[in-house]
This record gives structure tokens, C-alpha cells and sequence, in this order.
């Protein structure tokens, strides 16, 4: 279940994230499906049932509000039924027109919804409309069933009925009118779908806004049985031979595909339940509250490991050849500046000597000017060492 | 410089956008009275040209049963029923098609209040840097 829910998650998130091309997608992919079922149906005007129309149509509708699509699908249908007949075209135009004029007008941005009822009965699964409409709409969506049924019927006559509607002499024009128009308003296996699918609609919304455990369940379940009920009801009274077999498999199926829109819309923890009760000056409020369970999707972290670089081999040899001889010449320089310093610290000594004890190194100049003239040759010749000894001594002298 | 209330109040407004419509501002161009009126008045028309329609169709698909025995009696009980079912919508109608465009009006009056009020809201902020 677990697992079933992070898939739940993942999904929610894509669409989240490729909204802008899965509508567009999906779009398309409705408009194939109602172009494409027009098309193959009652493809009378070879023109417009070619794919390429289907896949222009379902293209250009992609990128159009849906709307468009109703139009465009209502127009198509009237072109296919002016190529069979004119009477046709002429009670079907009369039809939409009612349409627009009951339902459109307000609500234009739910006209798409009556496309769906005659794809779901060309896929053989229509019991899932009043279900799904009833769990996820309102009561007002009875009226896009109801419209979709009676297109579906329609186009199923023609298609049906195409060389009996055929004809180009008045007579049988006038005779193709009536005809149609009979068999459109009195076609009872019509009528007893829109009333099953109606009151199958508003039982599972009723049930469904109940605050009462486990009701979508409640909704999808009894809401099929009342299906079931009333086409029964309607094929023993008006004798219209449905298919029993499959009523019962689509409403089983129509059960199952409940459940699903239940799991994707309303999923929900009742063993969490929680109720309070409150108060403030005017009422009583008795509040259930239902958790919803939310598993949130695992995020995937990807470690980006850099690929190799290639080194160049170092020549350590020739590199401490040339860090020697950078550093004799360095040593060479600090040798020399320190026997400097030294040198300097030795006079000022001999100064300080003469002037407060009166010792004269200059009484004997010759004597001791050689002396410190060897001491300073042997000090250039011995190197540091010996500078570094003469510096310590002259400055404990000092002391 | 990049003032923040003002790019939160036109961020803000891009967002609200979607939800106005052109039509709101033509909506909001009427007075509540007149918008419901004219549209009760516009609904009533459409009402009467699908009413029109039906009966014909169903007129159309039941000839053969309007026709056999046609009697006087009979074509005024069924003119007087057609008259009586017409004026029973229209009133139905009227009332559910005004209170539909007044709340319509409503709402759209709201969306235009809030859109003029951050516009101006944004042109103190633009004044205010000035």
C-alpha cells in the first residue's frame, strides 16, 4: 500500500512539475479520441474523416481551450450528417443548438465534459461517467450526461441507420426528418440511460458529502447497484433488451475504476479519526476530523563524481637539482649580511670601549688592526660558524 | 533598484490575473441591476428560440399521433398546453437566470475591486521612490 501511495506522490509531483505539456498532452490525446471515434463512425464526407483531419483537429485543439474542441467535434459531426443527409444535419444542428442553450451558456467551461460520455460508450465502459461524475462534479454535471447520452444515441442511429437516412428526392428527405426526429426523442433505451445515469449521479454525490465513514465507498458501491437497478426497471418495463452481462461486468468495472479516482482524490486514514466538540456565544460545533495519509515521496540525491584527470609525471631529480642551486646562492647572501651586522656590532663595541673606559684600540693600531684584519679573513674563510661565534661573544663582551 | 513590496504586489497581481478576465471588466462596467436585467432579458429570448425548437421536434416525431383525430378541441387543448408549459419555464427561468448573473456581477465586481486596488497600490509604491 505503501509503496502504491510514494507512486501516488511521484506522479502528483510530475504532473506538478510537466504540467504545461501533460495538458497539452492530454489534450491531444481527447481530441484523437473524439475526432478519431467521429471519424470512424460516421465518416460519411471522405474529406474531413481522413487521419490527417483527426491529427491536425486533435493538434490545433491541444493548444486551445477545450471548448474549442466541443465546437470543432459539434461541427465535424453536422459535416458528416450534411453529407449523409440534410434532414439529418438539420434535427442534429436543432439538437446542439438546444444545447448550447440550456447548458452551454452557463457553464461553457464544462461544455468538454459532455465528450466524455460518448467516449466512454465507444469504449464500452459509460457506466463509469455517472460514477465518476458523481464523486468528483455536482449535481448540475447530470446535465453533460445526459446531453453526452443523447449525442452517443444519436451518432449510434446514424451509424446504424446510414442507408435508410440516404436520399435526395423530397419526399424521402421529408421522410428521413420525421424519421430521425422520431427515432432520436423516442428512442427509450435512451431516455432510461439518462435517467439511470442521472440518479445514479445524485446518489453517489449525496452519499459521498455525507461525513459518515468509509462513504465514497459507500457512494461508488450503492451508486452502481442503483444503476443497475433502474436499467433493469426501465429494460423489463419498456422492453429494450440490455445486454445484462454486460451491465453487470462495466458496473463491476465501474467499481473498480471508482476506487481508483477514490485512491488518487480521497485518500484517508478513519482509524485517526478525530472528534472535538467546541463552543462559542451563538453555537455548538461538533467537528470529525479525518487525517489524510500522506507518504511523502523518497527524493532521490545523485552524487556527480567528477571524472579522471590525467597528471603529468614529475622529474623530482631535476627539481632538487634546481632548488640547490637556488638555495646555495640565498645561504651565500645571508652569510655575507649577517658578517656585515656583525662586523658593525664589533666597532661600536671598540667605540663604546675607547670612550668610557679610555682603551684605546687605536694605540695600537698596527697590532691590533692585523689581528682583527686576520680575524676577519679567517672569519670569511671559516664562513658562518664562525661569524655566528664572533656575534655571541662580541655581545656578551657587551653585557 | 528592486523595490520588494513592489515586486511581491506585481507578482502578486500577475497570479490574480488569470483569474480576471476581460469580461470581468465589462461586467463591471454595468450596474448590478442593468447586468442581471439585460442577461434575464437575453436568457429569456434564447429560451424561447430551444423552447420553439423542441416543440417542433417533438411536434415532428409524434406526427402521426397529433394528426389522427385531429379535432379543434384537441389543437387548442394542445396550443393552451404548449403556452402554459412556455410561460411556467420562462418564469422558472427568468428568477434562476437573474440570481445566476446577479452573483455573476458579484463576483466579477469583486475580482475588478481587488485588481484596481493593487494597481494603486502599486502606483503609491512607484510615487514613493520618486
Amino acid at each position: 500500500m505503501s509503496t502504491i501511495l510514494v507512486w501516488k506522490e511521484e506522479l502528483q509531483m510530475l504532473y506538478a512539475k510537466h504540467a504545461v505539456y501533460v495538458e497539452k498532452a492530454l489534450k491531444f490525446i481527447l481530441g484523437l479520441a473524439v475526432f478519431g471515434l467521429i471519424n470512424s463512425n460516421i465518416g460519411f464526407m471522405k474529406a474531413a474523416a481522413s487521419m490527417l483531419c483527426t491529427i491536425g483537429l486533435s493538434a490545433v485543439c491541444a493548444f486551445l481551450p477545450l471548448t474549442v474542441m466541443v465546437i470543432a467535434a459539434s461541427v465535424l459531426i453536422l459535416a458528416h450528417f450534411y453529407a449523409l443527409s440534410l434532414p439529418v444535419a438539420a434535427v442534429a444542428g436543432a439538437i446542439f443548438l438546444v444545447m448550447y442553450i440550456f447548458y452551454f451558456r452557463f457553464t461553457p467551461k464544462k461544455a468538454w465534459l459532455v465528450l466524455l460520455t460518448p467516449i466512454a460508450f465507444a469504449f464500452k465502459i459509460p457506466y463509469i461517467i455517472p460514477i465518476a461524475f458523481g464523486l468528483v462534479g455536482t449535481p448540475v454535471y447530470a446535465i453533460p450526461v445526459a446531453c453526452g447520452s443523447i449525442v452517443y444515441y444519436m451518432l449510434h442511429y446514424v451509424k446504424g441507420s446510414s442507408a435508410a437516412l440516404k436520399g435526395t428526392s423530397a419526399d424521402s428527405m421529408v421522410k428521413n426528418f420525421t424519421a430521425f426526429a422520431k427515432q432520436v426523442l423516442q428512442n427509450k433505451e435512451m431516455w432510461v440511460i439518462v435517467v439511470a445515469f442521472a440518479l445514479c449521479l445524485l446518489v453517489v454525490y449525496t452519499i459521498r458529502t455525507k461525513s459518515a465513514d468509509h462513504s465514497w465507498k459507500v457512494a461508488i458501491v450503492t451508486g452502481a447497484i442503483i444503476n443497475v437497478i433502474v436499467i433493469v426497471i426501465g429494460d423489463v418495463t419498456f422492453d429494450i433488451h440490455i445486454a445484462y452481462v454486460g451491465l453487470i461486468f462495466g458496473s463491476i468495472f465501474a467499481i473498480a475504476l471508482g476506487a481508483a479516482l477514490e485512491f488518487f482524490i480521497f485518500t484517508v486514514d478513519y482509524s485517526r479519526t478525530e472528534r472535538m466538540q467546541f463552543e462559542d456565544d451563538e453555537y455548538y460545533y461538533y467537528v470529525k476530523a479525518v487525517p489524510k495519509i500522506m507518504v511523502p515521496a523518497p527524493v532521490k540525491k545523485i552524487k556527480k563524481i567528477n571524472e579522471h584527470k590525467e597528471t603529468t609525471t614529475i622529474d623530482t631529480d631535476a627539481i632538487r637539482k634546481v632548488a640547490m642551486k637556488q638555495k646555495i646562492p640565498a645561504a651565500q647572501k645571508e652569510a655575507a649580511s649577517t658578517w656585515k651586522r656583525k662586523n658593525a656590532d664589533e666597532i661600536l663595541f671598540k667605540k663604546s670601549l675607547d670612550k668610557d673606559l679610555g682603551i684605546s684600540t687605536q694605540s695600537t693600531p698596527g697590532k691590533s688592526g692585523n689581528r682583527n684584519t686576520s680575524q676577519n679573513a679567517a672569519n670569511r674563510n671559516n664562513g658562518n660558524r664562525t661569524n655566528s661565534a664572533n656575534g655571541t661573544n662580541n655581545r656578551a663582551g657587551r653585557k | 533598484m528592486l523595490n520588494e513590496d513592489r515586486v511581491r504586489l506585481m507578482t502578486q497581481m500577475a497570479a490574480n490575473e488569470g483569474e480576471l478576465e476581460e469580461e470581468d471588466l465589462k461586467i463591471s462596467s454595468y450596474y448590478r441591476k442593468d447586468y442581471s436585467s439585460l442577461h434575464t432579458l437575453i436568457t429569456v429570448l434564447w429560451l424561447t428560440v430551444g423552447y420553439g425548437i423542441i416543440v417542433g421536434l417533438v411536434a415532428l416525431g409524434n406526427m402521426d399521433a397529433i394528426m389522427k383525430n385531429l379535432t379543434i378541441n384537441k389543437t387548442i387543448t394542445l396550443c393552451v398546453g404548449v403556452v402554459v408549459v412556455y410561460v411556467v419555464l420562462v418564469i422558472i427561468y427568468a428568477i434562476a437566470a437573474n440570481q445566476f448573473y446577479k452573483a455573476k456581477h458579484n463576483k466579477a465586481k469583486q475580482r475588478v475591486k481587488k485588481y484596481y486596488r493593487d494597481l494603486s497600490r502599486l502606483g503609491k509604491l512607484y510615487m514613493k521612490e520618486k
